[in-house]
């Protein structure tokens, strides 16, 4: 008989997770295709063996828990399936380069007329691989080197480290990954870093040195992370001219910080969804493990899609923050809220709206924004089922306000001050994805509720980000 | 570009008074401040006293950081930022107080000389006395500049506040000296600075300048703070014409006028 020889259904993207590239843009592969000959459909099979060759570093016990799912099929079309998930188990651990499943009658002493050999044929990753990219943060661009040491000790652990040369500043990260037998969702990562960052609506620069623990994990429907986070907080002032105010900010703080974050997330895509909905909740409590920064620090965010007609979409977006101090130390200028920009409410510029000082932008302690969009493929359609579908014409309107909170007020008077003076904007715009992890927006705004001390964008304005409300 | 920049902002900051609201940042004067920066905080103090120009005292945890140059003290007067005396004393002057006006073009000179020989020697001697020398810096330097700051920030801070020194102190040839030589420099300073006061009661004859104002503040400061050793008051105090001065100029200016 001859051989079935199930070949890259698809190909996987082969940058890891760590860039956020979800697999949830691709549309599930259909490997339910009718076979031919009928005389394997119904017969019942046996995997006696599963074979993987081409392993060097890799420890074997690592990949049977991955493929032992294999063992469990009944008949042909069952392997081929089975196989093809072990398969996509197997890339998802970002350790193969290349993964081939050869399926085969079993041959050889003890094998049964209707068993079956399934040899998966992977190409294990080079021990070190280096990377080039350019990223685009929030209105940010900055080329990235990147050394990566894939499957490190065997067990599909990982060593990365970046050095990002921005346009702004340079910063270093050094990680360790290492996810648990079998339950490759469940992982630990620590991370080294320093991160300087220019934040010119505040005249403030921060240079972060930290390490930070983290556990990830699902639980029911949703993906769990605790942190633990010690970062040494240096801040200064950008120039001269910076305002008092964030002149006294200056200086070194350390902050240690648990924090928890949970996501659902059933959108089909992170940039341009047409349907689900996102719910992120994180939360982060500063001061009880040490430190002299000391805060709860509460935020989430949600949103919806729907397919309307025509193949528009609408999306709702609901964003909202509180930072509360604990002790009678005011909230440092590094943990407070921003809002404005591009990516959040459009028309003003980044950043810059809410408490400021002589132009510097301060930020605040509670924070909500909102937006509601519709977007539309371009009209007429160019480039239909290519090029054209990266781009989406939208018209949006954003809603938000960010304030200080005085404690002392109780959550009636809260309320009530984030209700009071809301900044919004409406307008159209065209919208560009890019990959599965950033977008491009090219706005017309029309700014409105501006408070006096708010910078705004009115008219054309151009975005680049990651996170977008 | 630069000369009409500077033009331009002396004649806008000379337009404005001397408002009620300037003050004088220092770090906290009880846990934090080591004897260079008081010394030259105290000078700073001195000459806006000499001046008549009030000033607040704020004492901040963070000063350091908050200065424009890094350096202590610094001074806001309005929406300006101004740090160490050299650059108050031309801000002062750009708003029309001066003290070294009536001097002449060489008296000037010697008066910008004596002024480099006491930051060359004395404040380069406090630090090196505050950082190189062992005992000092362990127990006096690093705790006290470390205080406002929590484990592990604060040995972290203080470490990386003495390494920064000892590397100054090695480029400017400091670094292979021993303490006995360092408090001979003191020693030797301060013989040049008794000699050229003299019997004056200040440096040009009857009116205080800003060298003045400088020699007050580290002397002083040495005078009343307490180290590790006393060697260094020590060496000061063998010249009385330069304790009379300070204890002068304390009288003057930094005593209750109504008592």
């Amino acid at each position: 008989m001859g051989t079935v020889h199930a070949r890259s259904l698809d190909p996987l993207p082969m940058h890891g997770p760590e860039l956020g590239v979800q697999a949830d843009d691709m549309e599930a592969p259909d490997i339910e295709r009718e076979p031919k000959q009928e005389v394997l459909e119904n017969k019942d099979v046996v995997v006696q063996r599963v074979h993987i060759d081409g392993l060097g570093r890799t420890k074997e016990d690592l990949l049977t828990q991955e493929i032992s799912l294999v063992f469990r099929a009944k008949n042909l079309i069952d392997v081929m399936r089975k196989s093809h998930e072990a398969r996509q188990k197997l890339l998802r651990l970002g350790i193969f380069r290349k993964v081939e499943v050869v399926i085969d009658t079993s041959q050889g002493e003890g094998a049964l007329p209707n068993g079956l050999d399934v040899t998966f044929e992977v190409t294990e990753l080079r021990r070190l691989t280096g990377s080039y990219n350019t990223m685009v943060g929030n209105n940010e661009g900055s080329m990235v080197l990147g050394l990566k040491l894939p499957n490190v000790l065997g067990r599909a652990e990982k060593v990365t480290f970046q050095l990002s040369y921005g346009t702004k500043e340079t910063s270093y990260g050094l990680s360790f990954f290492k996810p648990q037998l079998g339950h490759f969702e469940r992982n630990v990562t620590l991370n080294v870093y320093k991160v300087t960052g220019q934040f010119p609506w505040s005249s403030l620069r921060e240079t972060d040195r930290g390490v930070s623990a983290e556990f990830s994990f699902p639980l029911l429907k949703t993906s769990q992370t605790l942190k633990w986070e010690g970062v040494w907080r240096e801040l200064g002032c950008l120039a001269r001219t910076a305002s008092f105010a964030v002149r006294e900010e200056s200086g070194h703080s350390l902050k240690s910080s648990l924090s928890h974050a949970m996501v659902i997330d059933n959108r089909n895509s992170s940039i341009l969804p047409r349907k689900g909905c996102l719910l992120k909740i994180h939360q982060e409590l500063a001061g009880y493990t040490g430190g002299d920064a000391r805060f709860l620090k509460e935020d989430f965010e949600i949103q919806l899609n729907k397919t309307l007609f025509w193949d528009s979409v609408l999306s709702a977006s609901l964003w909202g923050g509180l930072l509360l101090p604990i002790g009678d130390k005011p909230t440092s200028i590094a943990d407070r809220f921003y809002l404005g920009g591009p990516t959040s409410i459009r028309g003003f510029s980044m950043y810059s709206l809410g408490p400021q000082s002589e132009g510097d932008y301060l930020g605040g302690e509670g924070y909500w924004a909102g937006g509601l969009h519709l977007y539309t493929p371009l009209p007429f359609r160019p480039g239909r089922g290519g090029f054209g579908d990266l781009f989406r014409t939208h018209f949006f309107l954003n809603a938000g306000n960010l304030c200080n909170l005085n404690y002392g007020e109780g959550p009636q008077a809260h309320l009530r001050k984030l209700a009071e003076c809301i900044r919004w904007s409406y307008g159209l715009g065209l919208v560009l994805r890019l990959g599965n992890i950033a977008r491009l927006e090219l706005n017309y705004c029309i700014p409105m509720g501006v408070q006096s001390g708010d910078r705004i964008c009115d008219g054309i304005q151009f975005g680049a980000g990651i996170r977008f409300l | 570009g630069h000369c009409v920049c500077a033009y331009l902002f002396l004649t806008l900051t000379a337009a404005e008074p001397w408002p009620e609201t300037a003050t004088l940042y220092q770090p906290l004067k009880e846990d934090q401040i080591l004897l260079s920066d008081c010394a030259s905080s105290l000078a700073v103090q001195a000459y806006l006293r000499m001046c008549g120009l009030p000033v607040r005292v704020a004492c901040k945890a963070n000063a350091e950081f908050m200065s424009p140059s890094g350096k202590i003290p610094f001074i806001q007067v309005g929406n300006q930022v101004v740090s160490e005396l050299g650059p108050i004393v031309q801000f002062t002057k750009a708003k029309g107080h001066s003290l070294s006006e009536g001097l002449d073009d060489v008296q000037r000179a010697e008066m910008k000389a004596y002024m480099e020989l006491l930051n060359n020697m004395l404040l380069t001697a406090e630090l090196y006395i505050q950082w190189c020398d062992d005992a000092t810096a362990a127990e006096i330097s690093r705790p006290r500049y470390s205080s406002p700051y929590s484990w592990p920030l604060s040995t972290l801070l203080a470490y990386q506040k003495q390494w920064e020194v000892r590397r100054k102190m090695n480029a400017i040839g400091w670094g292979g000296k021993s303490l006995e030589q360092v408090y001979e420099d003191v020693s030797q300073c301060c013989q040049a600075l008794s000699q050229r006061l003299g019997t004056q009661p200040y440096f040009f004859n009857k009116q205080p300048t800003e060298l003045d104002a400088l020699v007050f503040g580290h002397l002083f400061t040495i005078l009343t703070t307490r180290l590790t050793s006393t060697e260094l008051a020590e060496r000061i105090k063998s010249y009385s014409n330069l304790l009379s001065f300070c204890r002068r100029i304390e009288q003057t200016y930094f005593e209750d006028k109504g008592s």
